[in-house]
This record gives C-alpha cells, structure tokens and sequence, in this order.
C-alpha cells in the first residue's frame, strides 16, 4: 500500500460552521462525519470545497470495530460509498465499541486491552477493510475509565493491530493526552511504541479539566498541552497531516484560524 | 419607564421599530439581524444559527440574550424567529411599548362593520318620516366603529415609525424583515443569507383572512412557504387571533427555564 | 491466526464484558468488579450529559416548554429508557417527549401562535 498523500493542515467540517470552513484561511484538508451524509445529495459546503480541491475524509463514528459483534457491514458500506462520493484516499473509525448487550452507548467506549478484544478488534477491522475501497485509518479514543486486568498497554495494542491487519492510524492527541490525565497514559512511550510509519494523520481538539478529570469535549479551546504533545509527536514524524476538531461552542472566524495557525506553527517547527 | 407626551416623538431602537412595523416576529427577525450584524451568531447554508462562543459580547437587551441563549446549540432560523417573538422578554417588550403608548391592545375587526354604518345610513333616511328612529343612528355608528377593530400600532407610534429610516441592513430587517426589499434588492442578501433561509419564515399573512370565514386559503399559503417547521397548528393559532396583547400569555410557556438551554457538565 | 472457535468463545467473551459495562454506565446496573467507582459515576454523568445535549438539540421546543424540568426529567427518562442498539438521536428525543407527555409534565399539542405578523 503506498504512502498516505501530504495533506497538510485541515479541520473538521460541520454544518453549523460550513461557511466558516470555506472562508478559512489554511484549510488544507477537511473530514466529515460519515454518519451525518447521505449518500447522493452531499451538503452544498462539500461539494463546494471538492470543487475547490480540498480532500474530503469521512470520518466514521459508529462502526463499532471494537465491539463484541461483527461489525455491521451495512455502516461499513455507508462509509465506503461516503468515500467514493467524496472520493476520498482514505477512511477512519476508531478504536473502540458503541453498542453492546444492546444498547447504545452514544459514545467512543475504550475496550478492554486484552488478547480477546484485540482478536475479535483484528477480525473486525479485516471485515472492515474487505469492504472498504479505500485505506482504513484507526484512531486512539480517550478514555475516562480504564477497563480492569489490560494486558497491554495502549500503544503496544494499536502497534499489534497494525501489525496484524497493516490499518493505518489516526493518532488524536487530545485523546492521548486525555488519557495521560484521566487514566496515567505516558504520551512518550506511547509514541515511541506505536508504528509511526503508518501514522495516516493526527487529531487535535480542545478540552476542560474539570477537578481531577479532563474532558475532551471538542467544544473548548485547544490546550497548550495539547499542542505540547503534537509537538513531541512532530519532534518524531513529520505527519501527513494534522486536523483540528470543534463539535460545540463554535468560537470566531479569527479564533478558529489562530487555532489552526497554532498548529500549523507546531508543524512547521520541524519541517526543514 | 418613559411616560408619553404629544410633543415629543418617541425614538424608537431597531428592534422597537420592528415591532411597530409588523410585530413581535419582526422584532425578533430584527434582533437576530443585529446579532449577526455583531457576528454573535452564524447561520450555516442549511439555516442553523448557532451563537458565537464569545466572551466579550454583552446582550445590550433582554430580547437578544435570549436569542443567544436559545442559540447555545443551532436552531433553525425559522425556529428561533417563532420562539423568539413568542418569549417572555418580547412579551416585556410589547409591554413597554404599551406603556409608551405605541402600541395599543387591539380590536379585531368584523366585516360586518359597514352594515352596521349602512343602517345608520337607512335610519338616518328613516327618520325623515319617524324623527324618533334618529335616536338609534348613534348606536349603529357606534357599534360600526366597534366592529371596525382598530390596529395595534396608535398614532403616536406611526409617528415614531415615520422617524426611522433604513439606515443600515440591521434596519431594513426592522422595516422590511429578512424576507422583503430594499431598493429592489432582497434584505436576506444584505446578511448574505440565501433565499432558501428566508423563506423559512412565513410570509405576510394575507389580509384577507380578516374577512375570509375561516382564513383557510391564507393559511395554506403561509404554511406552503415557511417549510416543516410551521405545523398545522401554527396555522390555526395565527388566523384566530390579531391581538399582540395576548401573545405575551404564550409567551409564559417559554419562560425563565429557556435561559439555562444548553446546559450540562 | 487464530481459530474460528477461539474468535467466538473470545467474542462471547468480551460481550459479556462490554454489555455488563453497558448495562452498568447506562441502566443502573452494578459496577462491574475492577472499575473505580468514582471513576465510573463521572463516565456516567459524562454519557447522561451528552446524550441529554443531542436530546435538547434535535428538540428545542420540548426542552424550552420544559424549562427547569427538562434536566432532572430527561435524566429519569434516561435511566428507565436507556437507548438501544440500532436506535436513532431522533427517535430517542421523539421518544423522550412522549414520556414526557405520558407522565403530564408535557402539553398533548404544543401550540405555536403567531400573533400580529405581517413580515414582509
């Protein structure tokens, strides 16, 4: 499988912000959220920015990979037709369950890390990829509890998953730096054990520490140690590219651009 | 709060005058236009407005904190004009201007006025013959004026009307609301808003549902234009009723507990 | 590689597991054994909160006419109706309005009303 295409600086499109996304200055790339389009008639917004040539990567957020059931082909077919309307070079869910016992939990819930839920993470993800037409990228969630008896640690977890299905990865620091908070995750030596030539891009959003937890709400503004963690990140691979994510509490034109000109500056720190 | 005099014309705030020119609903288009004017909310192509997350911008009235707040999380531009012009603070609004004497608790009008002005007249032709049936032509032109209704809007308000001018697009939404022209260009582009959002909101209630039994071709055509969010039962509400007086006791069911929208931990 | 019968035992497995946490985060059910509890009183009230946010989003007319109650209302609803597998956002505000109305605390028919209007 060849190489992920440079992508650059990008930010997650919304419907609420769409005009915002398309007056952006330094929007390189965007990513929507599969489950929010249908297929044949996309938002105007997307369709405008295709024709402007900005890429377009689905983001999937209810595959439920890591879930005990086989993954649900009829999301997965969604995601690839997403995909190939947008024509996108590649798609992401992340690693994690939404539903189970059935119910729904409405959210991305950590799974345990153990040799059972990474078999049936693998078996689900190769289904996956059979039925994508594109690369499937995997992103690292937060978590505010963590899951009793994990017999490895977050990074050597995803390191294994690539290693068995060869899936790309979508690296969120928010997230890992979430879990450095919420649940002692070491930042460092979860890069140092993740593949980092199969970094596919990287995340950012903002968050709230609220008393001894942090919550990565994606609707505040992006900490500085957030951007510390995608600068130990950069200091290791240069990423092909770095997305920022606002879901809520959408800021000004100008404080959402200062955003992305903050990580944009993080990534150009180490570009020579 | 201010008492009228005749001699002084009362000067009237954009969102003032946008009640004065059509109602509550056009204050709330009006105060919504100011909010974007300020850039305190965004309203996306499919007409979500969301307010702004910022921490400097101060709600200069009551009206435009409660848009703000209804605006935590996007709301449809219709929506949010529909519950603006129907919550307690456009209610207090109204009140105001009542007490300023510009606006007035008014009386529907009945088509069947100008019978009761053409007895008069036949009474008046009667008492040619029985002088005694003049006494009656007071009471036929009363109840003649009675039935006629009168508008909302006094004459001290036309007056503070006629003093506002469209001096900028905030305005023009006052006078012309969102959905109208000014020097035949549409006011929605002014906010760069496309046609498809304006038309959201309903258009001019046609008069003649004054005078139609039961105003169902007017409302047809309102709710042909303002898209899913208008119900059926909008409709039914809206023709039955011209008194802005009373909109302020519908306005008691959007009460205080809107302001904590959005809320969570 | 693995085994068709150690993925499926691995997949029961880790049903019983997901579901039980499931069940405890979203339905009252008990802790299951391992997890700090303090830890999973702020999971659940971060799962109720942000459920609670889309139900108020997709239906602003409902949480509005509730006001103050919309919050302690909506989280009883949540407890007794946690959401299903396969279930929609929308069907899920729908369905919270319905119990609301169920239990009185909603009007049959909210009435919109539109008084002295002439936009335009």
């Amino acid at each position: 499988m060849a190489g992920i295409t440079d992508l650059g600086v990008g930010i997650g499109w919304r419907s609420e912000i769409d005009l915002t996304v398309e007056r952006l200055p330094g929007v390189d790339f965007v990513e929507v959220v599969a489950e929010n389009l249908h297929i044949g008639h996309l938002p105007e917004s997307v369709t405008l920015l295709l024709e402007r040539g900005v890429p377009v990567l689905p983001h999937a957020v209810s595959l439920s990979l890591g879930g005990a059931d086989p993954v649900d082909l009829h999301r997965v077919e969604h995601l690839g037709k997403i995909a190939e309307a947008v024509g996108a070079p590649m798609v992401s869910d992340h690693v994690c369950f939404v539903r189970a016992g059935g119910l729904d939990s409405g959210h991305l819930m950590p799974v345990p890390r153990t040799k059972d839920a990474l078999d049936v993470l693998v078996a689900n993800v190769k289904l996956a990829q059979e039925n994508l037409p594109v690369p499937l990228a995997l992103e690292n969630v937060a978590a505010l509890l963590e899951w009793p008896d994990g017999e490895l640690t977050e990074g050597q977890f995803l390191a294994e998953l690539v290693e068995r299905t060869d899936c790309w990865l979508l690296v969120d620091v928010a997230n890992l730096y979430a879990n450095a908070r919420n649940i002692g995750t070491d930042p460092e030596r979860f890069l140092d054990e993740i593949p980092l030539e199969r970094l596919a891009y990287v995340h950012v959003a903002g968050g709230e520490q609220h008393g001894d937890v942090y919550h990565d709400t994606h609707a505040h503004a992006v900490l500085p140690e957030v951007l510390g963690v995608l600068d130990e990140l950069c200091s290791r691979v240069r990423p092909p590219g770095v997305l920022l994510e606002r879901d809520d509490n959408y800021p000004s034109d100008t404080e959402i651009a200062s955003e992305l000109a903050a990580i944009r500056a993080v990534v150009d720190k180490y570009r020579d | 709060m201010a008492t009228p005099t005749t001699a002084q014309v009362a000067r009237l705030s954009a969102e003032e005058a946008g009640y004065l020119t059509a109602g509550p609903g056009r204050a709330a288009e009006t105060v919504l236009a100011r909010l974007i004017d300020v850039g305190a909310v965004r309203v996306s192509r499919d007409g979500h407005v969301t307010a702004v997350l910022q921490h400097d911008y101060q709600a200069t009235t009551s009206v435009e904190a409660r848009i703000l707040s209804y605006a935590r999380t996007p709301v449809q531009f219709d929506t949010i004009v529909r519950s603006t012009a129907n919550c307690t603070e456009m209610a207090a609004l109204h009140q105001y201007l009542r007490d300023r004497g510009l606006v007035q608790r008014p009386r529907r009008g009945n088509p069947v006025w100008g019978l009761y002005l053409a007895v008069a007249f036949l009474l008046v032709l009667l008492s040619f013959s029985a002088p005694v049936v003049l006494l009656g032509v007071p009471v036929a032109v009363a109840i003649a004026l009675w039935q006629r209704g009168r508008k909302a809007v006094t004459a001290a308000g036309k007056e503070a009307l006629r003093q506002v001018t469209a001096t900028d697009r905030v305005h023009a939404v006052a006078l012309h609301g969102f959905c109208g022209k000014i020097n035949g260009r549409p006011v929605g582009e002014l906010f760069d808003l496309s046609q498809s959002i304006v038309r959201m909101l309903p258009l001019k209630q046609s008069r003649k549902r004054r005078s139609s039994s039961d105003s169902a071709g007017g409302c047809g055509s309102s709710c042909s234009s303002c898209g899913s969010g208008c119900g059926s039962s909008s409709c039914a509400s809206s023709s039955s009723c011209s008194s802005s007086g009373s909109s302020c006791s519908s306005g008691s069911s959007c009460g205080s507990g809107c302001g904590g929208g959005g809320g969570g931990d | 590689m693995i085994g068709s019968n150690d993925l499926s035992s691995a997949r029961e497995r880790l049903a019983t597991q997901q579901a039980e946490l499931l069940n405890a985060l979203l339905a009252k059910g008990p802790v299951p054994a391992g997890f700090d509890e303090q830890r999973f009183d702020v999971e659940r009230r971060a799962l109720l909160s942000k459920r609670r946010g889309i139900v108020r989003m997709l239906g602003p007319a409902v949480a509005d006419e509730l006001g103050d109650r919309f919050r302690p209302l909506f989280d009883a609803y949540a407890v007794e109706n946690p959401r299903r597998a396969g279930s929609r956002a929308r069907e899920d505000a729908a369905s919270f309005a319905d119990w609301c109305r169920a239990a009185g605390e909603l009007s049959v028919k909210r009435k919109t009303r539109w008084k002295f209007w002439q936009s335009n």
